[in-house]
């Protein structure tokens, strides 16, 4: 096992990209890194990134209308002539709709099956997920699908009138995590003039002294801050004076009355991501239109509903998702395990009540039921970073609350107490950090 | 003694013009429309036979992965032994079904079932196998020249399918290998983690 070299990591490295780094590193605040990484990327690496990008810009999603995008027979017909787990079956089928549905276990079940035998070994690398369904995986990718993310969340900042502009001797993002172990890191993003590119762990287990978190934020001045809804929650806890252009949250629902807070606090957008590690960015929330609106032009989205059958527009079920970036791991009709309904408004295709895990209903005192969408409608207004509601048998509810949002406890009372009437709530303060699993039912037909 | 069958090019000729229903996708899972199950019960029938629900639950199937290719072969099979020469043959219900199954899906494992019908070598392998398993020789062939022409053409697709197959494993062998080096987990640069 041989250990990376920094020329491994940053291939094109100029001096003025080692004196960012430098800086990142060495700045009197600055968190200890844990771990090493890079771009990885090579100049023909960064020109194909510079033609994906243009690409990106000028395309259009697909319309989902109900007929498959133009694109989808030729990438069937590629996947089936050049992945193993789809060769084993045979031909391609005439009809899309044929296609069998994969799901995140049969991926887990071994992902090598479903790296095309034509793609290169040498720069593979990987993303590890641990995920909410027990199949932990490695996903396999490649530096250039890493930094294709770039081009999705240039596309999602349009929409807000955004775009990137800094470069040379300038911090491009910080990626924020607050975890006890966290993957943290500096670098350098060369499709963007070098500029610095820093993953740190707000948690206070990585600093020499906690106060070091604000004034190392502030000296970085970040155009942009990456994060997710646990990570910005402790964010606004920091005095940090900070002026990024927009807040980019991923991996988890983002409430509105966060994202309220956030927006206040830092003057600008935030972005809430619909990102998975199988498929990169898919979608991004816009308010206006309700609905998180899909963002790449070469993934065909569908709605599915328990049986694989796609459902009509407007209609609750299962995001499957076919084609994707990641020339690694091409998907046909993957099962994502997230639900929503596809739904067109004012020309745009958008997922309305996007929410991962299959739905839960709650029984209500009066006997009625209501589901965990209307659940987190009824928790919205509050800046919650996570939490997790489980209805026992006996109909009692048992509600998990982040230690830090126990100031929020009376209000999620009585918003439960509307929507569902007098039941009998526990509320419990939890200190861990982990993304919890939303909602669960042990009440007879919860799951129907 | 293996007895006299029909002309081979009555079979492959049938093959080649398979109707687009016995091309249809087998229906697992949700998906595809044909129901390999009931199409062998027809066939058994149209041989005079019953098929019992427990012989026919193989050809029942819910994962694509295993089960789509030899479905979809053996719904080509029922075509070809729904031949009015196969059905006025006598031949007995157990070993139709054993064709149907077994061989499907040794024949399956490694070529795609289309291929049976499209390539004249395949469609000569699935007519000599299906004449063979059920104890007849093409019309003007004795045994053993039948015997040589089948193992001629099966063999050498067996290698092939032997060779590529082992290629796949040692493939699969590379990219868990590659996944779990310690440069691929350092990973790459991502604007936002997931």
């Amino acid at each position: 096992m041989t250990e990376p070299t920094d020329e491994d990591r940053y291939p094109t490295l100029s001096e003025g990209g080692r004196r960012m780094l430098d800086w990142l590193r060495e700045h009197p605040s600055a968190p200890v890194f844990r771990n090493r990484s890079g771009n990885r990327l090579r100049g023909t690496d960064i020109a194909a990134l510079m033609l994906f990008d243009d690409e990106v810009t000028h395309a259009k999603p697909h319309r989902h209308d109900e007929l498959e995008p133009a694109w989808c027979s030729d990438f069937v017909a590629e996947v089936f002539d050049h992945v193993p787990y789809y060769r084993a079956m045979g031909l391609p089928p005439r009809r899309f709709t044929d296609l069998p549905v994969v799901s995140r276990a049969d991926l887990s079940a071994d992902i090598a099956r479903f790296v095309p035998d034509n793609i290169p070994l040498e720069r593979l690398i990987n993303f590890r997920t641990t995920g909410t369904t027990g199949h932990p995986l490695l996903i396999p990718s490649h530096p250039q699908v890493a930094g294709r993310y770039l081009s999705f969340h240039k596309r999602a900042l349009s929409r807000h009138g955004i775009v990137p502009t800094h470069g040379s001797g300038q911090v491009g993002v910080v990626l924020l995590g607050h975890q006890r172990r966290c993957f943290t890191y500096v670098s350098v993003t060369p499709t963007m003039g070098e500029s610095g590119l820093v993953k740190l762990n707000l948690h206070p287990v990585d600093w020499r002294d906690p106060v070091d978190r604000s004034l190392y934020l502030e000296a970085l001045d970040a155009e942009f801050i990456a994060g997710d809804p646990i990570s910005f929650a402790e964010l606004l806890r920091l005095p940090a004076r900070l002026r990024p252009r927009a807040l980019m949250s991923v991996s988890m629902a983002l409430s509105t009355g966060l994202r309220k807070a956030l927006e206040e606090r830092y003057g600008c957008p935030v972005l809430d991501l619909y990102s998975m590690n199988e498929v990169g960015p898919v979608a991004v929330y816009d308010a206006k239109l309700g609905g998180h609106v899909l963002l790449q032009h070469r993934l065909f989205v569908e709605v599915l509903d328990d049986a694989g059958h796609r459902v009509a527009d407007g209609t609750r079920g299962e995001i499957a998702v076919t084609g994707g970036f990641n020339f690694c791991l091409p998907l046909l009709r993957y099962r994502t395990g997230d639900f929503a309904a596809l739904e067109r408004r004012e020309g745009e295709v958008v997922l309305r009540g996007l929410a991962g895990r299959a739905p839960v209903r709650f029984r209500t005192a009066p006997g009625a039921w209501v589901n965990n969408i209307d659940v987190t409608h009824a928790v919205d207004h509050l800046p919650l970073s996570h939490y997790a509601l489980n209805q026992r048998a006996d109909g009692s509810l048992h509600f998990l609350l982040s230690r830090r949002d126990a100031s929020h406890a009376e209000p999620i009372r009585s918003a439960l107490a509307s929507l569902m009437g007098e039941l009998a709530l526990t509320i419990e303060l939890v200190d861990g950090d982990d993304k919890t699993v939303q909602y669960r039912s042990d009440v007879d037909e919860a799951h129907a | 003694m293996p007895r006299q069958g029909p002309l081979l090019e009555r079979l492959t000729h049938r093959l080649a013009e398979t109707p687009p229903d016995f091309l249809d996708e087998p229906a697992i899972g949700g998906q595809g429309a044909a129901v390999v199950a009931a199409v062998v019960h027809d066939l058994l029938r149209l041989h005079g036979h019953a098929a019992s629900r427990e012989a026919l639950k193989r050809f029942e199937a819910r994962d694509a992965t295993t089960d789509r290719n030899r479905l979809a072969l053996a719904l080509i099979a029922c075509w070809l032994l729904a031949d009015d020469w196969f059905v006025s043959a006598s031949i007995d219900g157990g070993a139709l079904l054993q064709f149907l199954g077994e061989e499907s899906a040794i024949l399956a494992a490694m070529t795609p079932a289309p291929r049976f019908v499209h390539d004249p070598d395949r469609r000569e392998e699935l007519a000599r196998t299906c004449l063979a398993r059920l104890d007849f020789v093409p019309e003007g062939e004795t045994g053993a020249q039948a015997n040589d022409r089948l193992s001629s053409i099966s063999g050498a697709e067996r290698q092939r399918l032997l060779a590529a197959s082992r290629e796949m494993e040692a493939r699969a062998h590379a990219v868990r290998e590659a996944l779990v080096k310690k440069a691929a987990e350092e990973s790459a640069d991502k604007w936002s983690r997931e």
